[in-house]
């Protein structure tokens, strides 16, 4: 049986190009989670903990982002 | 590298290229990001025959997102899982040029200098992409019903002309 346009999930090639989705996602899920903590009132320098990454760090990732959007977060 | 590109080509396609990966929310530039900003020129013999292809941009749009879904399906994971509205958001970050989009460069370059020509135009830029066989560009191709190969021949006739 040949489907060349349905996945065949025992294709590494099916699961690796998984991998690189996941990746895409969580940076996604990591902008949409960070938006909805600071509009729920949290600081960045919490974001930045409960990401486990630098104030400074997290603050240039999305700050530009988030200023556009209306959301700047306290602790500025 | 880019420095073989034609100026003019360098500038449009490359600041498209980046327009695009922002557009998305992608953080790389990636060889889809190029390959988005050669079919958002229709002006182009490039992008003319992405569009005879069926391969428009908001064509090229949908067909990533079929491969994304596809992709993240081989792992288990369905996005609508994560309750996130609509299409990415685009980002202000200046994406990072990723190996996928080097890689397509590279074959771009190869190819025009093999052929003994001094500029490089986006038809070269288009196979150059093309020819990568493994990656998302391919399996976009796939998940919209394209021949990659056949593409790619049609593409190399219009360096002929």
């Amino acid at each position: 049986m040949i489907q060349t346009t349905t996945v065949t999930p025992d294709d590494p090639a099916d699961r690796l190009a998984g991998v690189v989705a996941l990746r895409r996602l969580a940076d996604r899920v990591e902008d949409a989670e960070v938006e909805r903590a600071l509009r729920e009132g949290w600081t960045w320098s919490m974001v930045a903990d409960a990401l486990g990454v630098t104030r400074q760090a997290v603050h240039k990732k999305h700050a530009k982002r988030l200023a556009q959007a209306g959301t700047s977060g306290r602790g500025e | 590298m880019f420095e073989r590109l034609e100026p003019d080509t360098r500038r449009a396609v490359i600041r498209a290229a980046y327009d695009e990966a922002q557009g998305l929310g992608s953080s790389t530039l990636e060889a889809e990001h190029l390959l988005l900003a050669v079919a958002a020129d229709p002006g182009t013999a490039a992008g003319r025959l992405l569009v005879e292809s069926g391969l428009d941009h908001d064509g090229l749009v949908a067909a990533l997102d079929l491969e994304t879904e596809r992709s993240l399906a081989a792992v288990g994971v369905a996005l609508s899982d994560f309750g996130l509205a609509g299409r990415p958001v685009a980002t202000r970050r200046k994406a990072g040029f990723a190996t996928s989009a080097k890689q397509s460069l590279a074959r771009s370059v190869g190819l025009a200098s093999g052929r003994g020509e001094r500029t490089l135009s986006p038809v070269h830029l288009l196979v150059g992409i093309l020819r990568g066989e493994i990656g998302t560009v391919p399996r976009a191709l796939a998940a919209a019903g394209v021949d990659r190969v056949e593409l790619i021949g049609r593409a190399e006739l219009l360096l002929e002309r």
